[in-house]
């Protein structure tokens, strides 16, 4: 059974994302598996987040990390078997978490069968499941996305001799929308797992759906017509589950994916997360206020869903020229922490591991205008290895201890699907679960208390908010508000301690009430209210008229 | 009592606001409403264009205008920029403004400028003037890049001028710096300079700030003060200037604010410009300078007889300043008619000098003798106008040249006299 809650549940969530090769090893083979994954449900119930994003466990050659599937309906034997999700899906909904299984619509794996029969025969009956051409000149105005490793969105297909479309690695083709057999089958995948009791689907690379001439091939309205399909779909048979759109796009891009409600429920803000760590650098609003000025209004059901680091890197494509040479000599002065058109870093690393813009940048996370969604680790700040090929140096097991592998796995270290962090200030020695668990001003320990607060008042998740704009700008104010709930959240962006006037005087004669502590700070008045804040710090505030 | 402050406490506020700066621009103003959108957008798009990532302010200091000046100041939005000049700024670039009580004030608007700047704890500072027409944006560029990048104190500014414009500047206030102070700034007094935070905030303490109306030549003060410390000068390039509207040429406050300031700066200084030998030329940005030729009428002759008249009229006072053979020669030439008369450039600079110790001496009131070397000055700049109409810009340059050299070979006649007797 789901958990109980309305139909918006997703507005309201923590949402926490983990790859279950990297969270716990059951069966000591050195890789993750479901098994493990439940054994750890009351870690992410005690943590407090509502709903876990699975990234891709399907069977596949692994050569995208699972984002290249062979299979879409079984699991990866290294993660254990059907059984085994459904043992896990069954702990998770008794501990009211919800489940997100991320889905690769756009490809498979060159090793998937249908791929296999497709490129067998140009008179096979899958032929017609991908994108082939003769020549490669085809689609031209299409940028291509792994700039580091491809050169076309074309492949050679010797066995087939003619070429098939592919906007991500090469050994991941395309799959053939136009063809309405492709569209019915991937319905089909999608209900294999509803019915198995799944709450929602992260679907991977939306905008790549269908092809057109004379187009970026992105974004089209034949891509959406598909969308509005699947989600027609869902809503009739499968009410209540959600369904969250992985589009890397700017905010007007973005929009349409929701449609009048009845596309996505939910899309990643990209372009925010950039400017959040811009701002934080610069100690400046600007980026931050400007990116959500410019995003428009969203259907009442719908949100938007933000996060700080995710398995990928964090993508600087959503920006411009002069913002991404700022974040690479600020986040990655060394190139190999440089992939594509981002940084392979994690959320620690990147805050040079200080506390106090960690906590900053979770409080700006939990309040601004959407679901939260916490990557595997950052709650404890783990580190990253650059030094790992692809984005794997992200990816690494999970640090539940100080003890053998890091209370991981109980495989020889050698065995492990990637090597643990063991320097000095990212070592499974220095930050694992145990030991913060142990001290109540550590980091998870603070997270728990932050997701409390986040979750005490529906107003960050559905209310509406309202930028306020001292004249300090490194200083970012906002009202959440929803019904007669009212947060002020003011963030100092800054190293050092501001004083920040903030013009409250359309909330005359209530009292702040600080969140974190419960204590209270004067009544407004007619002046500016005045704040002072040390550095990098911030405040919530309930609004009370008493 | 405790002593009142030059920044009210709203000012205090907005600088609060603005923070620590790595940058920041200074632009005195007075009723300059029409003439100021022009320069901000300029100051803006050179900060954001060639400092997108350092922390940049402008502020504004505004000496009373009536004309709503500080609104079209602070109302300047940095989003226009991107239509204009195809800029997106990375961050926040905040204008404030201040108004002070006091009439006008160049020396007020300073002190205000350096004290922000000592707040806000500005690593390069450029003043800019809010007349200036053509203004490009890479003249905020060119004043604060020697400072910010290249470790200068202070970047003072070359203007392409009219060959007649800056007279007072080419005959006195650039030989007579040059000779004494052995450096050679083309415009030691401008209204458009750059500086350190370090230097500022070392004149914003030992200067003698006078919070009264007008014009002091705290400019010229800075300038000196900046190679008499020993500080990093440089010079920058900016273009051509012009001005908004004429300004009426008051002869005796300009002598005040350039000869005045000079010949004052000269006794505290005396242990450093009596070892001076020669001059050096400074590191420049662009053209070390440049002129126009354009046809400008000139009333001569009025100047010829301002200048034998003043000869006449001051003899008491000229013979009370100068040395029996220099005023008996000026009495010569202030006799002949407009094709003969010539101020020649030795009798010049030795009439300079020794104005200059007879300053030293207060043989009259000090002021006295600064204005009496009004008339004389005319009778120089009837003779450059003179030599000069027809000259080719570097045959104007030969002649300033030539003056500069004077000035640097009867500098031991300076010496002489200010040592010596009368």
């Amino acid at each position: 059974m789901a958990p109980e809650q309305g139909a918006l549940w997703y507005k309201n969530a923590v949402i926490y994302q983990v790859h279950v090769r990297g969270f716990y090893d059951n069966n000591g083979d050195g890789i993750g598996d479901f098994e493990g994954l439940a054994q750890k449900l009351d870690y992410l119930r005690e943590l407090g987040i509502d709903a876990i994003w699975l990234m891709p466990f399907f069977p596949s050659p692994l050569r995208d990390d699972g984002y290249d599937i062979s299979d879409y309906t079984s699991v990866h034997p290294s993660y254990g078997t059907l059984e085994d999700f459904k043992q896990f899906l069954l702990a998770a909904h008794e501990r009211s978490i919800r489940v997100i299984v991320e889905m690769v619509l756009n490809h498979t794996s060159d090793q998937h069968a249908w791929f296999q029969e497709s490129r067998s025969s140009q008179d096979n009956p899958r032929r017609d499941w991908y994108v082939w051409s003769d020549t490669d000149s085809r689609y031209r105005g299409t940028r291509i996305i792994f700039i580091d490793t491809e050169m076309s969105n074309w492949a050679w297909d010797p066995i087939s001799k003619s070429y098939y479309w592919h906007r991500f690695f090469s050994h991941q083709p395309d799959l053939n929308y136009d063809n309405p057999i492709v569209r019915e089958q991937m319905w089909s995948v999608m209900k294999f797992w509803l019915e198995l009791g799944i709450d929602g689907f992260r679907l991977d690379a939306v905008p790549y759906l269908v092809e057109r001439e004379g187009t970026s091939c992105e974004n089209l309205p034949e891509t959406h017509d598909i969308i509005k399909e699947l989600r027609r779909r869902l809503d009739r048979e499968f009410p209540g589950r959600m369904l969250l759109a992985e589009a890397n796009q700017w905010p007007a891009d973005l929009r349409p994916y929701f449609g009048d409600g009845d596309e996505f429920h939910m899309a990643f803000h990209f372009p925010l997360m950039p400017r959040m760590f811009m701002g934080v650098k610069l100690e400046d609003r600007k980026p931050i206020t400007e990116i959500l000025q410019q995003t428009p209004e969203i259907p009442d059901s719908c949100q938007w869903g933000l996060f700080l680091r995710n398995h990928d890197e964090l993508t600087l494509e959503m920006v411009t020229d002069i913002e991404r040479d700022y974040m690479y000599d600020s986040y990655a002065l060394s190139k190999t922490m440089r992939i594509n058109l981002g940084i392979r870093r994690r959320l620690a690393p990147l805050l040079d591991n200080d506390r106090r813009r960690i906590e900053l940048m979770n409080g700006m996370l939990m309040s601004l205008p959407g679901t939260p969604i916490i990557y595997y680790g950052d709650e404890i700040g783990m580190g990253d290895n650059v030094n790992l090929g692809d984005r794997n140096g992200v990816r690494t097991p999970m640090q539940w201890s100080g003890g053998w592998n890091g209370g991981f796995s109980t495989a020889d270290p050698e065995s492990l699907y990637a090597p643990l962090l063991l320097n000095p200030v990212f070592g499974f020695q220095a930050i694992n679960v145990l030991s913060q668990k142990r001290s109540e001003h550590s980091l998870l320990s603070w997270m728990k208390h932050l997701i409390r607060l986040r979750k005490s008042t529906p107003a960050f998740g559905s209310g509406s908010i309202e930028f306020l704009y001292p004249a300090n700008h490194r200083v970012l104010a906002y009202i959440r508000k929803l019904s007669n709930e009212t947060i002020l959240v003011v963030n100092n962006l800054s190293s050092s301690a501001q004083a920040v006037e903030l013009d409250l005087r359309a909330f005359k004669g209530n009292i702040l009430i600080e969140m974190f502590g419960k204590n209270l700070f004067p009544r407004i008045g007619n002046n500016p209210y005045l704040l002072t804040m040390g550095p990098y710090q911030f405040f919530w505030f309930r609004l009370r008229q008493i | 009592m405790a002593e009142e402050s030059i920044l009210t406490d709203d000012f205090i506020r907005q600088l609060i606001n603005v923070g620590e700066v790595d940058l920041l621009v200074g632009l005195p103003t007075h009723n300059n409403a029409k003439t100021v959108e022009t320069v901000i957008k300029a100051v803006q798009a050179g900060l954001l264009k060639c400092f997108p990532r350092e922390r940049t302010a402008i502020l504004n200091v505004d000496g009373g205008s009536k004309d709503g000046t500080p609104d079209v100041v602070t109302g300047a939005s940095i989003n226009d920029l991107r239509r204009v000049y195809n800029i997106h700024a990375l961050r926040t670039l905040p204008s404030i403004s201040t108004r002070y009580a006091s009439s006008p004030s160049s020396e007020t608007s300073l002190h205000t400028i350096l004290s922000a700047a000592e707040l806000l704890r500005a690593k390069a500072c450029a003043v800019i003037s809010p007349e200036s027409l053509n203004i490009e944006p890479e003249w905020v560029v060119k004043l604060l890049r020697p400072v910010y990048q290249d470790n200068a104190d202070f970047v003072a500014p070359i203007y392409r001028r009219h060959k007649f414009e800056g007279v007072l500047v080419s005959n006195v206030v650039y030989p007579m710096t040059r000779a004494l102070y052995g450096q050679r700034i083309r415009e030691p007094y401008a209204s458009e300079f750059g500086f350190s935070g370090r230097f500022g905030s070392l004149f914003l303490t030992q200067h003698s700030w006078r919070h009264e109306p007008g014009q002091f030549g705290t400019e010229l003060e800075m300038t000196l003060n900046a190679i008499t410390g020993g500080y990093k000068v440089s010079q920058a390039f900016l273009g051509t200037k012009s001005r908004s509207e004429h300004h009426p040429d008051d002869l005796v406050a300009a002598m005040r604010q350039t000869v005045g300031v000079l010949f004052s700066s000269l006794e505290p200084n005396f242990a450093t410009w009596s070892a001076v030998d020669g001059s050096k030329p400074i590191s420049t940005v662009g053209p070390e300078y440049e002129v126009t030729l354009d046809p400008l009428r000139v009333n001569r002759k009025r100047l010829k007889d301002m200048f034998s008249a003043g000869v006449g009229e001051l003899e008491s006072v000229l013979r009370s300043i100068l040395s029996q053979s220099t005023f008996e020669a000026l009495q010569q030439i202030a006799a002949l008619d407009e094709e003969t008369c010539r101020y020649p450039a030795e009798l010049w600079a030795k009439t300079v000098y020794e104005f200059a110790a007879s300053y030293h001496k207060s043989v009259i009131s000090r002021d006295h003798i600064v204005q009496a070397l009004v008339p004389l000055y005319r009778g120089r700049m009837f003779t450059f106008l003179v030599e000069n109409r027809t000259a080719s810009a570097e045959q104007i340059e030969n002649g300033i040249e030539f003056l500069c050299r004077e000035f640097e070979r009867l500098r031991p006649y300076l010496l002489e006299v200010w040592n010596g007797g009368k």
